[in-house]
């Protein structure tokens, strides 16, 4: 029996020898600098000198944690980035697909409490409650933003990009893509002379076509329904404008009117707004298996991802209301205990590059996010007839770009998705 | 009685082929979507067909390596459970002693307690220590909830293993080692096989316990499923489980067979 009990110990070391050797090849094939490159992990880098950063960068793997739900964006990531990254600075691309990026925002955290001077995470696609979370948190990496060389196509007087849902950038997260908000109807069932372009004119085609329209439950992961709401919120309670600073008062005066709004539309919906879908995804499935006429979208290519995707018939065209459509930015950041900083300031400066910029917005590339740059900033004449040329070629299943541009309006402060979430449950949804 | 057996053989014959339907038919769901695309209400049967989503599976070098990954996790998880489980569960199976019922609800507690509360303190103790991120880590981990079944398994074939066989061969001579790989293991091979299988099934299928401690730095195949399942695509969410029911299957049919053969010997050797 003892020699049974010494071949157990003995096999047990033997595997757990082997294991981890293979975790230690593992993370030394993707995490080389962790050991080698002390400083970028001290957070040393000069960030004035690109250059000292493209070389702390050389031979870097930069973990980037980002939703996975698109196999076109994720085909587009690899694609793009990944070629380029490693092809002319020498970094590798790990891209992390994630179900939700609070999962990464979990890991981070995770991290801090167990004191882990260097995570797992370098760059992650957030922004909204996740970016909020990890600055309240103090585990941002911080005053890297503005000195990206490419920050400097970023408007960063625009209160759209320097506010995230409201909450001061500050440099702690570059920005990536735009988006506004549109709807979605498909040519072949539709015809585009009866779209509505006002929420009032929603209600009525709502209620002349009962049953064949539906919005999404706002709420957590109900995004697109919120915005929606908040168009609502824009139109039925004085314009736009108003709603960028908070004001208790102001949202107790409108608030009623919403709900009027609302309850009113509810009996029009899709079995008869008892239930309402909790996401795009669920949308989307609706309005593709002809259950309902109108989808939602945040994308500049408007219908073109979910038509590549093939999600949608390809007669599937975008449209806009006449105002009201809330437009805004997404962006990247940086864990404050990220391993490979360098490498993932390279990242996030290549995003901004206006080849890279001029890319995303093709459809047939699969990204389908507008632009985070100024087109105007851009002096370098052929990146400037790039990005015109792609601009141009949005085709049919995208909003013309001076619809887009009339109907754009800013977000609401940050305190209103709250309020107008909790009191849509409880006014709409359970009444 | 010749026609009542001929009644009785169609009988079977057709619960036979009723059943292999309904096994097949969520397979076959599956291989529609992830071969076709807008396949879209009222289209009875997909109409556009395509090769696509299983090529852009396929290039994606995460897939397979996420595949591989998760069966090296496995085949560690299955070896060391089984190593763990063995003498436990000869134990619990064979004595009877103070304390045993306090010993049985100690190992079956990983059963009903959530993952997610073993989980998230889990990753924190790993992180401090090192091994979060790491496939030493997960595999760690993934022993929690694979250890009962292999436990239960393995006690309850040595609930029935008669102990005399390996006094008898004590007596004939034999070396404890040779006691050990020739009589004890190879009577308990069944429930071995049977053991292994579960282990590597729970492990395979973990997406939870490997999300949180591999922290996004061991990819396997459930974690990519988990995230295209977020986006809602048919194509590739069908795509993806049909990779992912492909090993068990395997694991499960060679198993069968080893089994069935086994059964076999043991009938000629009595």
């Amino acid at each position: 029996m003892k020699r049974f009990v010494f071949l157990l110990v003995v096999l047990t070391m033997l595997l757990a020898a082997c294991a981890p050797s293979v975790a230690i090849s593992q993370s030394a094939a993707t995490n080389p600098p962790v050991t080698a490159d002390a400083p970028t992990v001290a957070g040393e880098l000069d960030l004035n000198n690109w250059d000292s950063v493209l070389a702390a960068a050389k031979g870097q793997t930069v973990n980037w944690y980002i939703w996975g739900g698109s196999d076109s964006i994720n085909a587009f990531v690899d694609n793009f980035y990944g070629v380029a990254l490693r092809e002319r600075y020498g970094i590798t691309l790990n891209r992390v697909p994630l179900a939700d990026t609070a999962d990464a925002v979990n890991q981070v955290l995770s991290e801090k409490q167990a004191g882990k001077e260097i995570g797992a995470v370098d760059l992650i696609w957030i922004n909204g409650e996740n970016f909020f979370t990890l600055k309240q948190a103090d585990m941002l990496y911080k005053d890297w933003a503005q000195q990206l060389p490419n920050s400097q196509y970023v408007n960063w007087e625009n209160p759209a990009i320097n506010l995230d849902f409201g909450n001061p950038v500050e440099n702690m997260e570059s920005p990536w893509s735009s988006a506004q908000f549109q709807f979605i109807y498909d040519s072949a069932r539709t015809n585009a002379n009866e779209l509505p372009r006002s929420y009032a004119e929603l209600k009525d085609w709502a209620c002349a076509h009962p049953g064949r329209f539906t919005y999404i439950a706002p709420g957590p992961g109900g995004f697109l329904g919120t915005r929606f709401a908040k168009g609502a919120l824009y139109e039925v309670g004085g314009g736009a404008e108003q709603w960028l600073n908070f004001d208790q008062a102001l949202w107790d005066q409108w608030s009623p009117e919403l709900w009027k709004y609302f309850n009113e539309l509810e009996p029009c919906l899709w079995r008869n707004g008892e239930t309402y879908p909790k996401d795009e995804s669920e949308l989307v499935n609706l309005f593709a298996n002809n259950e309902v006429d109108f989808s939602m979208t945040n994308d500049i290519t408007g219908a073109g991802r979910w038509i590549a995707d093939g999600r949608m018939p390809k007669t599937a065209r975008a449209f806009v209301f006449e105002k009201y459509m809330i437009g805004d930015f997404n962006y990247v950041s940086i864990p404050l205990n990220a391993p490979n900083k360098a490498a993932a300031l390279v990242l996030a400066n290549l995003l901004l590059e206006p080849e890279f910029q001029a890319a995303q917005i093709l459809p047939e590339n699969g990204f389908g996010l507008g632009y985070a740059i100024d087109v105007d900033r851009v002096t370098d004449k052929t990146a400037q007839t790039a990005l015109q040329n792609a601009a141009a070629k949005l085709g049919d299943s995208a909003t013309p770009a001076s619809d887009l541009a009339n109907s754009l309006v800013g977000d609401s402060a940050a305190e209103y998705p709250n309020l107008l979430e909790q009191g849509w449950q409880e006014n709409v949804l359970q009444k | 009685m010749s026609r009542y057996n001929q009644m009785k053989h169609t009988f079977t014959y057709t619960l036979r082929i009723l059943l292999y339907l309904i096994l097949i038919a969520p397979l076959l769901l599956f291989a529609a979507y992830a071969f076709s695309t807008r396949w879209f209400f009222p289209q009875p049967f997909p109409v556009e067909w395509t090769m696509g989503t299983f090529q852009r599976a396929i290039n994606d070098s995460r897939t397979l390596s996420s595949m591989a990954q998760g069966v090296w996790i496995a085949f560690l998880v299955s070896i060391l459970s089984l190593i763990l489980a063995l003498p436990t569960a000869r134990v619990l199976g064979l004595r009877k002693f103070r304390g045993r019922q306090l010993a049985w609800l100690l190992l079956f507690l990983p059963t009903v307690i959530p993952p997610l509360a073993v989980g998230m303190g889990l990753n924190i103790l790993f992180l401090r220590i090192g091994l979060a991120g790491t496939i030493t880590g997960v595999v760690l981990a993934h022993i929690i909830p694979t250890l009962p079944y292999t436990i239960f398994t393995l006690s309850s074939a040595f609930a029935r293993f008669d102990e005399n066989y390996e006094y008898q061969a004590l007596a004939l001579g034999a070396s404890p080692w040779q006691i050990f790989l020739k009589v004890t293991l190879r009577m308990m091979t069944p429930s071995l096989v049977v053991a292994t299988l579960f282990a590597f099934l729970i492990s395979w299928s973990q997406y939870l316990l490997t999300l949180l401690i591999g922290g996004g730095q061991v990819i396997t195949l459930p974690i990519l499923l988990f995230s295209a399942a977020s986006g809602g695509n048919p194509s590739i969410i069908a795509m993806l489980s049909l990779l992912f029911v492909a090993p068990p299957v395997m694991v499960i049919a060679f198993t069968a067979r080893s089994l069935n053969q086994h059964g076999n010997e043991i009938r000629e050797q009595y």
